[in-house]
């Protein structure tokens, strides 16, 4: 049986290294740019299917068409990144993450219209296994994601602790109207968060789609997992939303081994929300914590 | 100015009376047109346009060629978005204000289920290219021209066990909806027929998910020689490619007809030991006689070439047959006893030959035709020489 939750686990690391490096890129946004960006993973799906289109139809070689998907990736989001910061930059974080679910919908239809409601045939980028462990095969795909998720965590947290750029993105997150009187430019500051962080899901999603369900509603709807995980870490601490996105893949995998409890498989990031607001409002009085 | 408005009121109220009686005449006239009506799910989580399409084309190349006894077929679809409020909607247009002659050609993800109550209480006759959910197969008012996918479990297993002789086959379910007794009970089919089992039926399979690794990896260290599942294309792409990466290379797929497209094939360079699927219709991956006639109608019409709109030809091509055999007024009623009185069609298509009465009350032999996805081939082929039936119990 416990050979059976390991195999679980480990194959619920595939969809757990995905789910962590959203989880990122979602923690990160919310941080700097006070928003949580549901068309995070959407940005990635409709930078992927160009990049696809680019290489079969247009006959791109593959390497030109993948860096030209995530050039794409981070326009795209630079883009919803400059109406944010245009529009709404005096806007509660609440109305700035309710105005990404319009492009949110907008990328999945357009899809629709561009590339059809189809799959599409990925070329993968990154194939074969790595490594075979209790039986389960752990492909390169699964250890470059809990990898990349890692290392842009890292990244960021040495980024904003140690440069000059990390401190003026503090101070804006922080201190938005404090830091523009004393000179930091919010604007380009803020776009280029959303730029690299479109960039980092176009990336994701060209590693992960060749290997997995690849429609335009699947791999938009991805968000929902991720940002289950960057709740574990409040949507503050990069850390902890790596260990989400690793933790709810791995109990996924693992439900998925037991028969008695397959009833609530489909249910899994919604309860995970559930408890973690459960458990970080444990210790609010009713009245008092609204 | 209150005078006034009433009498613009009574005014309108009086149009649109006499629009309604002239509507209302459905057929009464020498050379009134004959109004069908399709309920399909067109846009929404799951799409099949295609089947409306080609009955579109079927019906237009009739009143090129002057109609039916000097009647025009004027085609109305409406999408129900997969919406069941809209699915409602949809068939009270058709049926109570357009007052269609009966519901031909469609293929929605919910209608059958929704508006099955509605249209025996009309007695209305419904016709679906591709009949998807529980709903199509249960009552006498919906025949649709295609097996549905709980007889084509059964096949899929049929063709698991009897043609490519596996003795291991797990059953993934993917359940959208009340589903799960239906596909149950088109296992239950298949061991009655062979005597065999499945290793294990999961029937909490996820629809549309992203990952379906952990399930794989279940059903490998299980000892599954085959997967048997109902997954859509998205799905069981997702599927072959978990098993791809856990080097799961001598897995065959039994999956069912919703699979069967040039896309698929394209989307997939490995498929382990194979992918095998009955086609509902005669394979229209290969050049062949039987398909001619709806390969060139589609391709003059740039239509897909897919099961959907071979089911929604068949449909409309069923159903001008029927209404060409009729004397006297095309009414709704004169239609319905049409249909349930109507002499068994063949088609080379088909396994079966159609019978309103017959089909719906699902009295009928189904059958489908092997085909495989080999690996490596990109390409559909036929692996059967002839139509696999489920033997009549």
């Amino acid at each position: 049986m416990n050979g059976a939750l390991l195999q679980g686990a480990l194959a619920g690391l595939a969809s757990g290294g995905l789910y962590a490096v959203l989880a990122v890129t979602l923690t990160l946004m919310s941080r700097l740019v006070r928003v949580v960006n549901f068309a995070q993973a959407a940005t990635g799906m409709f930078a992927a299917f160009s990049a696809v289109w680019l290489a079969s139809s247009l006959g791109l070689p593959v390497w030109l068409a993948t860096v030209a998907g995530v050039v794409i990736g981070a326009l795209l989001s630079a883009v919803i990144g400059w109406i944010a910061a245009t529009w709404l930059s005096e806007s509660s974080v609440t109305l700035r993450s309710a105005m990404t679910v319009a492009p949110l919908l907008m990328l999945i239809s357009l899809s629709f219209i561009l590339f059809g409601n189809k799959p599409q045939p990925f070329s993968p980028l990154l194939s074969g296994a790595a490594f075979t462990a209790a039986g389960v095969v752990v492909s390169w795909v699964t250890v470059v994601m809990v990898i990349l998720a890692i290392v842009v965590a890292a990244a960021c947290a040495l980024l904003l602790q140690r440069t000059t750029i990390g401190t003026r993105l503090r101070a804006l997150s922080e201190r938005p109207t404090t830091a523009e009187l004393i000179g930091i430019a919010a604007k380009p500051l803020s776009i280029g968060v959303w730029a690299v962080t479109g960039a980092i899901s176009a990336i994701t999603i060209m590693v992960i789609a060749p290997s997995q369900s690849n429609d335009a509603v699947s791999l938009s709807m991805l968000i929902i997992p991720a940002s289950a995980a960057a709740l574990l870490g409040g949507f503050r601490r990069l850390d902890l939303a790596v260990v989400g996105g690793l933790a709810l893949g791995m109990i996924t995998g693992i439900v998925a081994q037991l028969p008695s409890v397959q009833f609530v498989r489909n249910f899994i990031p919604f309860l995970f929300i559930v408890l973690l607001l459960l458990w970080s409002q444990r210790k609010e009085v009713w009245g008092e914590a609204r | 100015m209150k005078k006034r408005l009433t009498g613009i009121a009574a005014l309108t109220a009086i149009g649109a009376l006499a629009l309604s009686g002239c509507a209302g005449g459905g057929g009464g006239g020498d050379d009134a047109p004959i109004k069908i009506g399709s309920v399909n799910s067109i846009s929404g989580a799951a799409t099949f346009p295609e089947a409306s399409e080609a009955a579109q084309a079927v019906f237009d190349r009739v009143n090129a060629e002057g109609g039916v006894n000097g009647h025009q077929i004027e085609y109305k679809t409406i999408d129900d978005k997969g919406d069941p409020a809209t699915a409602t909607a949809a068939a009270r247009e058709l049926v109570g204000s357009d007052e269609v002659v009966a519901l031909v050609g469609g293929a929605s993800l919910i209608e059958c289920e929704i508006n099955q109550d509605y249209y025996a209480q009309e007695n209305v006759l419904s016709m679906p290219g591709i009949g998807v959910d529980t709903g199509c197969f249960n009552t006498p008012n919906i025949a649709p021209v295609n097996l549905g996918p709980f007889n084509d479990m059964t096949l899929t297993l049929l063709n698991g066990s009897e043609n490519l002789g596996l003795e291991d086959i797990c059953v993934l379910l993917e359940i959208a909806g009340s589903t799960e007794p239906a596909y149950r009970a088109g296992i239950e089919r298949w061991t009655e027929i062979t005597g065999k089992e499945p290793m294990y039926v999961d029937a909490s399979v996820p629809y549309g998910g992203s990952d379906y690794t952990p399930y794989i990896v279940k059903a490998k260290q299980s000892g599954c020689e085959a997967i048997a599942v109902n997954a859509v294309e998205p799905d069981a792409i997702g599927q072959v490619k978990a098993a791809q990466a856990q080097g799961w290379d001598d897995v065959t797929f039994l999956f069912l007809t919703s699979v069967y497209s040039e896309n698929f094939a394209e989307a997939l360079d490995w498929t382990g030991a194979g992918v095998h699927v009955p086609a509902e219709f005669y394979p229209f991956t290969e050049e062949n006689e039987a398909n001619d006639d709806w390969r060139e109608l589609m391709t003059e019409n740039d239509i897909a070439l897919t099961s959907f709109s071979q089911g929604g030809y068949l449909a409309a091509m069923n159903f001008v047959e029927v209404l060409e055999g009729m004397d006297g007024d095309i009414t709704r009623e004169s239609v319905t006893e049409a249909l349930q009185n109507m002499e068994p069609i063949e088609n080379p298509m088909v396994a079966f030959p159609y019978q309103f009465t017959d089909i719906a009350a699902q009295e009928f032999q189904p059958g489908g035709w092997p085909v495989v996805l080999e690996s490596g081939s990109n390409a559909w082929k036929q692996s059967a020489d002839d139509w696999l039936m489920i033997p009549s119990s």
